[in-house]
């Protein structure tokens, strides 16, 4: 293309050089005048007026200066825009076509887009902090013969103050962690869960408030009744009250003074300590400080300008290493790490984003060949046009530019249209993510956003409109005229075909992915978690310490909680737990009594839940040996089979003791039962080891009530709720929720994966068989007097439809059998994603293939029932 | 025919140019007087209309340029025909010859 190349270089000269450019043009007329004066001197002409002649022909110099610039100018707009007009032209000539073309590729490019603002805003976008790649947070690493595989653990103070008094590499570190407060004095009764934060984390974040001021270093202690609010809680719970800094809230029953309101940008909503509508001082006691055992506070630390991850990792490991040393008794075993605060904000969901990216890229993919298809059908149908067009000097390359410009018009067309549809799709996904994944309340279209669609449209463009321009561009004037004006049936038949495999290869790889996904899906609702899920209602109550400051009145409280619960008509059982199934909850060391205490590292761990009687009946919890519970016992235990099995082997653990030490080294329980195995971590994790403590009067101030019912339980909701309200009016009840939903909420993002997958396969899906029928369709029309010639000499529509379809089935079967290798090359990485099913299930697959085959089927029937119409006469006649 | 006149037939300008670069370079000034010279006179094309159809044609990728000492050994700016320009020519020189038939038949008849 040495046109282009030279517009090109010109455009170049001109934006770079554009002084001397002018310069240039100065001196070129300055020449040309002086040239025209010595040729009228060389005539006779006295010099002077020579002179003035030469300039009355040559016309000002400045004018003559703008009238160049203008026609350059004019020049370069004119080649780029002739070949956008002509295409714009040609494109409105052919509003079906166009229209097809267009919508598919916003459907392409407009999910891409979506799906790429949520990783722009989740993954790329870094955290709202000042210097946010500073930001990390700091975990002990568990001993891990006692904590398989996990990795990160919560931190206990007296470790984190070594750390921070010792560790060079940080500029600061702070603690934090949750704290339960009842807010009354507000119009209802309320349970919220403040930040409680360590001196120095909001200086760690940089954050400064909007009004008011941050903790000071000596409010971290127990006396100081100090509260920041965030910008939501002083909006929509203080009214926007001017004198906010004057107030004070009912924390609990005590008064604390609000001294400071957070700018509503500080409210990011994906980490915790930032989510909170509250922010208390951490304010931990002498004793609490000096605590080495009990790991229950998270940190974050900003490292030192210049220090690096590593050398903070480093550093900590060696103080850790030293630790271990000084105090065997409690630190055997655990290490340190550092992970910057962005990875742990959505390290989680980036396999999943990055997945669900790389599937709209195929389903981009399968809409480029669907389009290239298409564009390929058009420029057979113009080859004339384009042959003639090569002819008359406008030269291959010029067609071939042409004819990618015109797929660039129409890549750009479907990717405005794609930009459009995926801003009108962001709200719904705002709401079908919130809350499953971090950081999705800040996903907007932000230029990154905007130069992805564009990079996509230029991509699908070129993807699309390479090969049929370039196909095309090679079409000999002399055949195409040749052929007149029959359809020439074989051009780029084989191109065409290549096409059909690559878009049912790409769907098998598609719907291979989605149906494995959606079997994990279901493998994971259905799964067997050791209790009944169905029938069963929860409700949250945190008992304010004001109120019920001893174990006995809270205990008095919740035996005639679930008194007035299992009064209400349909509920069959109920009883109370700290901590649900599946939600995670404390983990210990536990020492079965007669045994030596061994080291941290070498003791048993297990799952410790505090239950009622009932709680077992409540949630279909068999007892396998022994008794529940009951309300008059005194310190005893039920241990799951699991627990039963890991502390005592195959031996009879009835009437055996244990202690927690974390609770206390003294207090001995009984085990009266044992009960089975249920996942206390999750639905994909397996059940472990756990046992559930009870003794009468000793109720702690947060329990979940269960109650089993014969009616459906969500219709239980509100009697339950007035009934504890009844018992105490300013109690409030959080979170009343089935258990079904408990746990549905637990798969929100695997079912958003699996949804949109889904969909995109689906999507996939349509496409191929458009793509199918609409190649068989053109075959069929370029061979009819073929067909019509075999009809008159005898063949049957038998035969007729039997061609066709093997026509249509040869390249889907390819198709299929190629897309069947690349998901299960593609498998390895999904395995990772899914539950309870291969990545690479033959079965699945299969019924993948099968699925495809019936569709590209269905997709071929059509054009061969038009086949098999066709009348001898008619063809032959054409 | 005057060359105010001729100027009117669009396309011509551009047809000249080329042609006169046809048989090699020349500076701006040096086109004019070529094109006069192979037209007999009858178009005298002034430099308003010369410099910018010469740019023009340069943009498009049908001309190149360079600089080269003039005959007054100022440096002046040379043009060429490209390959693209040659291509150019020749169909301008078909289209026309096709008009000038077509034309020549009309008034025949």
């Amino acid at each position: 293309m040495p046109r282009a190349t030279a517009r090109f270089a010109s455009l170049l000269r001109n934006l770079v050089h554009k002084q001397r450019v002018d310069r240039e043009l100065e001196e070129e007329l300055g020449t040309a005048v002086e040239l025209l004066v010595e040729e009228k001197v060389r005539s006779g002409m006295p010099a002077d007026a020579a002179r003035r002649a030469a300039r009355l022909e040559l016309g000002s110099v400045e004018s003559l200066k703008g009238q160049v610039q203008e026609a350059r100018a004019g020049a370069r707009v004119d080649a780029l825009f002739q070949d956008v007009r002509y295409a714009l032209r040609s494109l409105v000539r052919a509003p079906g076509f166009t229209a097809v073309v267009v919508v598919t590729l916003a459907l392409g490019i407009g999910a891409n887009t979506a799906i790429f603002s949520i990783l722009n805003a989740v993954l790329l976008r870094p955290l709202p902090f000042p210097e946010p790649d500073r930001l990390v947070r700091l975990f002990h690493v568990p001993p891990q013969a006692t904590f398989p595989g996990m990795k990160r653990f919560s931190l206990s103070p007296a470790n984190f103050f070594d750390w921070q008094r010792d560790a060079r590499a940080f500029e600061g570190m702070a603690l934090y962690g949750g704290r339960a407060f009842t807010l009354t004095g507000q119009g209802e009764p309320r349970a919220i869960v403040a930040a409680a934060v360590g001196a120095g984390f909001f200086d760690i974040l940089r954050a400064r408030p909007a009004q008011g001021r941050v903790f000071r270093a000596d409010e971290d202690a127990p006396a100081a009744r100090v509260v920041v609010v965030s910008h939501g809680f002083w909006k929509t719970r203080l009214g926007g009250a001017a004198d906010v800094l004057e107030r004070s809230l009912k924390l609990s029953g005590e008064s604390y003074r609000v001294v400071g309101v957070m700018p509503e940008a500080f409210s990011l909503g994906s980490w915790f300590p930032t989510s909170r509508e509250i922010w208390v001082p951490l304010a931990l006691s002498d004793a609490d400080r000096a605590v080495r055992e009990n790991h229950n506070n998270q940190a974050i630390a900003r490292l030192a300008p210049g220090a690096t991850l590593a050398q903070g990792l480093s550093e900590l490991e060696v103080i850790s290493k030293r630790l271990e040393q000084e105090h065997p008794q409690e630190n055997a075993g655990w290490g340190a790490t550092v992970v910057s605060l962005q990875d742990v904000i959505v390290g989680d969901v980036r396999p999943t984003l990055v997945l669900l990216l790389a599937a709209v890229g195929l389903v981009l993919l399968v809409a480029c060949a669907n389009v290239g298809n298409l564009l390929f059908a058009r420029a057979i149908g113009r080859r004339k046009e384009l042959a003639t067009r090569a002819a008359l000097g406008a030269g291959r390359a010029r067609v071939f530019q042409q004819l990618l410009i015109e797929s660039l018009v129409l890549a750009c067309a479907g990717g405005a249209a794609g930009v459009l549809l995926a801003y009108a799709s962001l709200r719904a996904f705002a709401v079908l993510l919130a809350g499953q994944v971090p950081r999705a309340d800040e996903v907007t279209m932000d230029p990154r956003v905007l130069g992805f669609a564009l990079g996509a449209s230029i991509l699908t463009g070129v993807l699309a409109g390479a090969l049929p321009a370039f196909r095309a561009g090679r079409t000999e004037l002399t055949d195409a005229l040749r052929e007149g004006g029959r359809g020439g049936a074989a051009l780029g038949i084989r191109t065409r075909r290549l096409l059909v495999v690559c878009e049912v290869a790409l769907s098998v790889v598609l719907l291979m992915g989605a149906a494995v996904m959606l079997r994990s899906l279901l493998a994971l609702r259905t799964v067997d978690a050791g209790f009944d899920s169905s029938g069963v209602l929860t409700l949250e109550v945190f008992l304010p310490e004001a109120r019920y400051s001893t174990p006995a009145r809270r205990t008095a409280f919740f035996d005639e909680a679930l008194q007035r619960l299992r009064a209400l008509p349909g509920v069959t059982a109920a009883g109370a737990i700290d901590d649900l199934p599946l939600m995670g909850g404390s983990v210990q060391p536990i020492v079965v009594e007669g045994r030596p205490e061994l080291l941290p590292r070498d003791q048993p761990t297990v799952q410790v839940r505090a239950l009622t009687p009932g709680y077992l009946r409540a949630m279909s919890i068999p007892l396998l040996h022994g008794r529940d519970v009951e309300a008059a016992d005194v310190d005893v235990m039920l241990v799951s089979r699991g627990a039963a099995k890991l502390l005592w082997g195959e031996a009879d653990p009835i009437g055996q003791r244990v202690t927690l030490p974390l609770v206390s080294r003294k207090l001995a329980r009984r085990i009266v039962g044992i009960v089975a195995d249920v996942k206390q971590d999750g639905v994909a994790e397996r059940a472990q080891p756990t046992v559930y403590t009870y003794t009468r009067e000793r109720s702690s101030a947060g329990l979940t009530l269960v109650a089993r019912t014969s009616l459906p339980p969500s219709s239980l909701a509100t009697a339950a709720v007035s009934a504890i309200r009844a018992l105490d009016p300013e109690q409030p009840v959080e979170n009343v929720r089935t258990m079904v939903e408990v746990r549905d909420a637990l798969l929100s993002s695997e079912r958003f994966s699996a949804l949109l997958l889904g969909l995109f396969a689906a999507l996939a899906l349509a496409l191929a068989s458009v793509g199918i029928y609409s190649v068989l369709s053109y075959i069929v029309r370029g061979r009819s007097r073929e067909i019509g010639i075999r009809s008159a000499l005898g063949a049957q529509r038998r035969d007729v439809v039997r061609m066709v379809l093997r026509e249509g089935m040869t390249p889907a079967l390819a198709g299929i059998a190629s897309g069947a290798l690349a998901a299960l090359l593609a498998s390895v990485s999904l395995e990772r994603l899914v539950f309870g099913v291969s990545a690479s299930d033959p079965l699945t697959l299969a019924a993948v293939a099968a699925l495809l085959a019936l569709v590209a089927l269905l997709a071929s029937l059509v054009p061969a029932y038009r086949a098999a119409r066709v009348a001898p006469a008619t063809a032959l006649r054409d | 025919m005057t060359a105010r006149r001729a100027a009117l037939l669009q396309g011509t300008l551009d047809l000249l140019i080329l042609k006169a670069l046809a048989a090699g370079e020349l500076h701006g000034l040096g086109v004019s007087r070529r094109i006069e010279q192979i037209t007999g006179g009858t178009f005298v094309v002034q430099p308003g209309s010369l410099f910018p159809a010469l740019h023009r044609l340069e943009e498009a990728g049908w001309l190149a340029a360079d600089w080269q000492p003039s005959e007054n050994n100022r440096r002046a700016k040379y043009y060429t025909l490209t390959k693209a320009g040659r291509r150019q020519l020749g169909e301008e020189q078909a289209a026309w010859n096709q008009v000038a038939l077509a034309i020549a038949r009309a008034l025949e008849a």
